[in-house]
């Protein structure tokens, strides 16, 4: 037991790390679901011109490393004189990067529902939004749900890449500990607990979900 | 000044040296991981007490961020004596983490083989080595394509956290440009490029091979 004294003096940094993570995570995930949905949405129904300017920006989002992106941002924001607070640059970085995976999550969705949903709801002389409030969305929403979760679940490991830019949270705070410490392997296989408790968790309520949406198939 | 063409001309070359090692990293990563998670995917289709460590290995290392999983290799090894290069930790722990994913990848291929295709190859007499290599793989690796694809891609995009750990590639190479230049724009425009390039060779290889591979299933 000796061995984890370190990491059994340090659990409550830790913790606290762990808290801030969440609370980053959390933050990203809000916007980052409504601009996904928004992508979505204007991939499927849009005119061709902002379907085209949707795909580039999914093409760069999609061939570009997180970690180039928010270095950039970490290098930039100073020099362009805007007076944002670190922790909302990141945030908004991470948001914008999840939404265009997360806008093939909802596209998947809406396009996986066979015609005859459509078909059905003109049929029966359903206006547009009617259609979709009411036949198109609660059902592409359940078929999305599961990869959504595990999207989550990428953005709360991502968030570990803003320790490299110097913010505080879980993987910057076990960094902390371990050269306090100095004992590596112990402090960030702590860390790599907290994560795993964080994201096990989602992972499973993701799964829950993916039973739920095959009911009815 | 943005856009200077003389600091251009010094930076690509750096960025390409960079870039090598990416595509290194890249490669052997995906050439390992191609086979070990085949291993994992196997082994979890086996029952008994391997399905169950597994499918342990899968969940862990999925749900645990690979920033967190490189500090653990590079520091936690070197503390414990067995201290490995920076590019040798990060390719280690590349390989743990996109490991779990392929075998996912291989599991989902797996699973969508009909039942009646393995009935149909022992009707014929087939041993248990021809049906998995005349039958059922050759199927899988073709269904496999898509989803490998997009992990080929990850894999190249996760390849910059190594930067974390002092390797240079494209993302350290990158930073030290900023530092030494503060031109910002530049360097990350550059950065930026090579990376689209790289995820955009992998993304047609991988539709070339879809079709090549694609049966009249």
């Amino acid at each position: 037991m000796k061995t984890f004294a370190p990491l059994l003096h340090s659990y409550w940094y830790l913790f606290r790390g762990a808290g801030m993570t969440l609370l980053m995570a959390s933050a990203a995930v809000v916007p980052a679901t409504l601009l996904g949905v928004l992508l979505a949405l204007v991939q499927v129904f849009g005119r061709r011109a902002a379907r085209s300017a949707v795909l580039a920006y999914l093409f760069i989002m999609r061939g570009i490393p997180l970690l180039v992106l928010l270095t950039f941002v970490y290098y930039l924001l100073p020099l362009t004189g805007i007076d944002l607070p670190p922790f909302w640059g990141v945030v908004l970085v991470l948001a914008f990067y999840y939404a265009a995976f997360m806008s093939e999550a909802f596209r998947a969705g809406i396009l996986s529902l066979p015609q005859a949903q459509w078909d059905a709801a003109k049929s029966l002389g359903m206006p547009r939004y009617l259609m979709l409030r009411i036949v198109i969305f609660p059902q592409a929403l359940r078929l999305a749900a599961p990869p959504f979760i595990s999207l989550c679940v990428n953005l709360v490991k991502a968030t570990s890449l803003v320790s490299i830019v110097g913010l505080w949270e879980l993987t910057m705070a076990s960094r902390e500990v371990v050269e306090r410490t100095l004992a590596p392997f112990q402090i960030f296989l702590g860390a790599a607990f907290l994560y795993f408790c964080i994201c096990y968790a989602l992972a499973l309520y993701g799964k829950y979900l993916e039973r739920r949406a095959l009911v009815g198939h | 000044m943005p856009f200077d063409l003389n600091f251009l001309i010094r930076l690509i070359p750096a960025l390409l040296e960079g870039a090598e090692v990416t595509v290194e990293l890249a490669v052997l990563t995906m050439l390992i991981c191609v086979v070990w998670g085949l291993v994992v995917a196997l082994a979890q289709a086996t029952p008994g007490p391997l399905s169950w460590i597994a499918g342990g290995y899968i969940q862990v290392v999925r749900n645990t961020p690979l920033l967190v999983q490189m500090y653990l290799v590079y520091f936690g090894l070197s503390m414990i004596g067995m201290g490995l290069s920076g590019f040798a930790s990060g390719l280690l722990a590349l390989c743990i983490q996109n490991g779990g994913y392929m075998a996912e990848i291989y599991r989902g291929g797996l699973q969508s083989i009909s039942l009646r295709q393995y009935e149909a190859g022992r009707a014929l007499g087939m041993r248990r080595w021809t049906l998995y290599t005349s039958v059922i793989m050759p199927q899988v690796v073709a269904r496999v394509i898509p989803p490998l694809t997009n992990q080929a891609i990850s894999i190249t995009k996760d390849t910059a956290q190594v930067a974390a750990i002092a390797v240079m590639d494209i993302m350290k190479v990158a930073q030290v440009w900023v530092e030494s230049s503060a031109n910002t724009y530049d360097v990350f425009l550059g950065a930026g490029l090579i990376y689209l390039c790289l995820t955009t060779v992998i993304s047609l290889g991988g539709r070339i091979a879809e079709r090549r591979l694609a049966f009249a299933s």
